[in-house]
């Protein structure tokens, strides 16, 4: 069973790695969507699978990201590398700071708290227009480049994306298959008893908080280098609801499920604008499909269906 | 405080809630790698005297040691390390992981490497990992659970889960393990399973502090102490105890 | 700051603060009845507004059979989604989140919907009573502002009566705090939440009626009334809807303390930085009872 979930997951690399340069330019377009959106949902899905913490507030940490590389690039003429750093900087000393005191609350009370986060934030980028650019944002963000290689086609940047989402998942497999993911998720499923056995939830809740924001942060400035712009519009409350989509719809307690879950955010709205302006009710509607019958999300569900078909071919 | 002899030191302690005194003088003590027992009837204090021992309340009076020190200063966190350890009336089990995982998870304090460790996969952090690994593996075989060691935690049956508990207490090397009604919702199979392995571990050199309804069980214990709202009325061994006649008077009916 | 601009902008908080209250109470009370944090609340309100304004507009009917529809579409709405959906969901034993996205859901499905067939336009209905303006300590007081405040006080109290001292409130109280021992001492749970969500949804509806005379109702407006509902609701216990009409009129008031005081730019940053303060000071909620699910 382990070989064949290894397997499984060298033919998806490879067929992310071999098929794309066929693909129509469009589709290879959203795969870098998603591949963004699989970096910022990783950090949701870290704290709502392991830790049972529901996050709505990713954006802050992906606009910060997306802004502080474009402030960077644009005014200051900063090297790319900088704005990264930056960003996760300030993302992550933001996630501290905000982190300590409201991750002592739980359940819905945290979520609202992270919910609201993300509305001050939004309120402060609209506002303050002297650093965000407010609605007109930030333009002319300049194109990422790897040793003097430009990343200006999709295809290109897809790559780089591919990789970084490689790597963030192998740092996320090792935190869940360390002594800090059984604590994680020990105190996720019984805090007394966790607490009990020496682990300390308020201190490590705050440093996934801080990894997730990192990684939010990290999908942000990508974003802003891929898109070449950073505006206000963007960064609303309906892209934070996404991205704690993404680890429900996948499935929270797997990595892979991620990956699913952004690949569904990113391709599925797309899908449906083909039936004209009936698709956001069309998203809506898929997602209480999903929410009803694959409770377990999608990857949940399908692995429902592998259990069942082995099962069923069994003597 | 004669500190040493003792693992556990209770003198005086007193605490109330909302005016209501739970707590009121309690005295008693538990030598090191004995079985000390405690009884009373329902609402006499006995968990609110296990929160205030195991750091989930500080108490308002009096002096709790622990092998000579007061801890009322110390975090639950502090004293599970320090080998003060203790299980819960009904069993708080990590239910989406394995048996195998919430044993693991009773070692966590064993090891030391951090989260950005972890995170990069160093070498000690997975040195950690395989340390737990083994051990757990040894502790769930020492309890008869290998059978059962990639089963949810879940699916356990209320006895499973008590031993389950108690084998996860028990591979963090507890000096003073704390037991919670731990034959509540067991039959008499198990509670007689039960009764060996607390004999097996107080050889091993754990002293055991017990709190339970039943009597029989109860025997198993050096010495005994009646709590009765928030004092102790009678100590002793479980004979005398069952012969003092306040005691016959406060259990009647009971 | 003269006194006339002060009181004004403490009408437009009450005001407010009651819509807010009434949304957080519908909240409130479909958490007490059913354990679901409903994120589309909100939306009953939309949909409430839009049949009385597609009745009275479109097609000529009185006012106050108006009104009586669109408060009834929010009922049988509500309890379409807990025939259509949570009953299936309770059978399977789906996880505790799954009821907050579905919510998610519906309300993103409803407010699109709205966007679809009604467009982007918003629509005003007229006030209740007559056109009278009435000035109350320099500040202009339309006659449908007393209304409002009336209705809300009224639906409050009698939400309060209706739990404490009806039949029906009494056992959907006992089916949701206990639904085993509810259902053995022969109370319906399944029809109690159905209840539960037709009287949620009624109350949604109802704050949208109230509130679409003032400030028009349009498909966007859904997500802005469930965010600052659940904030009321949230300050108030989350189980309690007297706290969440507290809650509620407390946001009211201090958003517009901060447009009047700071600016009305920051009205949103300075309501939810004080929300997220209260919720750190005060876990348990201004009426001290939230998340008490017993034992």
């Amino acid at each position: 069973m382990k070989t064949a979930r290894f397997l499984l997951i060298v033919v998806a690399f490879a067929l992310c790695v071999a098929l794309p340069p066929y693909l129509p330019r469009h589709l290879v377009d959203l795969l870098v969507f998603a591949g963004i959106y699989t970096i910022a949902g990783l950090g949701v899905g870290l704290l709502l699978g392991q830790c049972g913490i529901a996050n709505l507030g990713q954006i802050v940490f992906y606009a910060i990201g997306a802004y502080a590389t474009a402030y960077l690039t644009v005014y200051v003429h900063a090297p790319a590398a900088v704005g990264f750093v930056v960003g996760i900087a300030i993302s992550a000393a933001l996630a501290l700071a905000i982190g300590w005191p409201i991750l002592r609350l739980s359940g819905y009370f945290l979520a609202l708290a992270t919910l609201a986060m993300g509305i001050i934030a939004n309120a402060l980028f609209f506002e303050w227009d002297w650093l965000t650019g407010g609605t007109l944002g930030i333009g002319g963000i300049p194109k990422l480049q790897i040793f003097g290689f430009v990343l200006d086609t999709p295809l290109r940047f897809y790559y780089l994306v591919l990789g970084v989402v490689a790597i963030c998942m192998l740092l996320a497999q090792n935190l869940i298959r360390s002594r800090t993911g059984l604590a994680l998720r020990a105190m996720r499923d019984s805090q007394d008893a966790a607490i009990s056995l020496a682990v300390n939830p308020r201190w490590l809740r705050t440093r996934v908080f801080i990894l997730s924001a990192v990684l939010g942060s990290v999908a942000g400035s990508l974003f802003a280098h891929y898109g070449g712009f950073a505006n206000v519009q963007s960064f609303g409350i309906e892209k934070s609801i996404n991205f704690l989509l993404i680890p429900v719809l996948g499935g929270a307690a797997s990595l892979i499920g991620v990956v699913v879950g952004a690949l569904f955010i990113a391709f599925v709205p797309e899908l449906l604008s083909q039936f004209g302006s009936v698709h956001q009710m069309l998203f809506g509607v898929a997602l209480v499909g999903v929410v009803v019958l694959m409770p377990a999300g999608l990857t949940g569900a399908l692995a429902g269906i592998w259990r069942r078909s082995v099962d069923g071919a069994k003597p | 405080m004669s500190g040493h002899a003792e693992i556990l030191g209770v003198q005086g302690v007193g605490h109330s809630f909302g005016g209501f005194s739970v707590l009121k003088n309690v005295n008693f003590t538990v030598p090191h790698g004995s079985i000390v027992g405690l009884i009373g009837p329902n609402g006499s204090g006995k968990t609110t005297l296990f929160n205030v021992i195991s750091g989930y309340i500080r108490h308002q009076h009096g002096l709790v040691a622990y092998d000579g020190e007061d801890v009322r200063a110390e975090s639950i966190q502090a004293r599970s390390i320090a080998g003060l350890v203790r299980t819960f009336q009904t069993p708080k089990v990590f239910e989406q992981m394995t048996v195998l995982e919430n044993i693991m998870a009773g070692a966590y304090k064993l090891t030391r490497s951090g989260v950005i460790e972890d995170l990069i996969s160093l070498p000690r952090s997975r040195a950690d990992m395989r340390r737990i690994t083994e051990l757990a593996e040894e502790v769930c075989a020492k309890f008869g659970m290998e059978k059962l060691r990639h089963d949810l935690a879940l699916r356990l049956p209320a006895g499973q889960r008590r031993i389950l508990e108690i084998a996860r207490a028990v591979i963090g090397r507890p000096r003073l393990l704390m037991l919670d009604e731990p034959s509540s919702g067991l039959n008499t199979n198990e509670i007689a399973s039960l009764r060996r392995w607390i004999e097996q571990l107080r050889a091993e050199g754990i002293a055991i502090l017990l709190v339970s309804h039943d009597m029989e069980l109860m025997t198993v214990a050096d010495r005994v102490h009646v709590l009765y709202f928030g004092e102790i009325i009678a100590s002793g061994g479980m004979d005398e105890i069952q012969k003092n006649a306040q005691v016959r008077e406060v259990y009647l009916g009971a | 700051m003269n006194v006339g601009l002060l009181a004004q902008s403490l009408l437009a908080g009450i005001t407010n603060g009651l819509t807010y209250a009434l949304i957080g109470i519908g909240l409130a009370a479909i958490f007490k009845g059913s354990r679901v944090p409903n994120a589309m609340q909100g939306e009953f309100s939309v949909v409430g507004a839009i049949v009385v304004v597609l009745l009275l507009t479109g097609n000529g009917w009185p006012y106050w059979l108006a009104i009586l529809c669109g408060g009834l579409s929010g009922a049988v709405l509500g309890a379409f989604i807990e025939i259509a959906f949570i009953r299936y969901m309770i059978r399977n034993a789906a996880p505790e989140d799954s009821y907050l996205l579905l919510t998610i859901g519906i309300g993103l499905s409803i407010s699109a919907a709205v966007l679809y067939f009604f467009g982007r336009e918003s629509h005003l209905l007229p006030g209740f009573g007559s056109d009278n303006i009435y000035i109350i300590l320099d500040a202009v007081v339309r006659e449908h502002v007393i209304w409002l405040i009336a209705i809300s006080i009224l639906l409050t109290v009698g939400l309060r009566q209706f739990y404490r001292g009806t039949s029906v409130g009494l056992r959907m109280m006992a089916a949701s705090i206990d639904p085993v021992g509810a259902t053995s001492i022969g109370i319906d749970v399944a029809l109690m939440r159905t209840f539960t969500f037709m009287l949620g949804g009624a109350l949604g509806a109802a704050a949208g009626i109230l509130i679409t005379p003032i400030i028009p109702v349009d498909y966007m407006i859904g997500l802005q009334l469930t965010l600052k509902g659940f904030a009321a609701a949230i300050l108030g216990g989350l189980t309690n809807p007297l706290g969440a009409a507290i809650g509620g009129l407390a946001l009211g008031i201090i958003e517009a303390m901060a447009i009047v005081g700071v600016s009305s730019s920051y009205k949103d940053v300075i309501t939810f930085s004080l929300l997220i303060l209260i919720m750190i000071a005060m876990p348990q909620g201004l009426l001290g009872r939230a998340g008490r699910t017993g034992g």
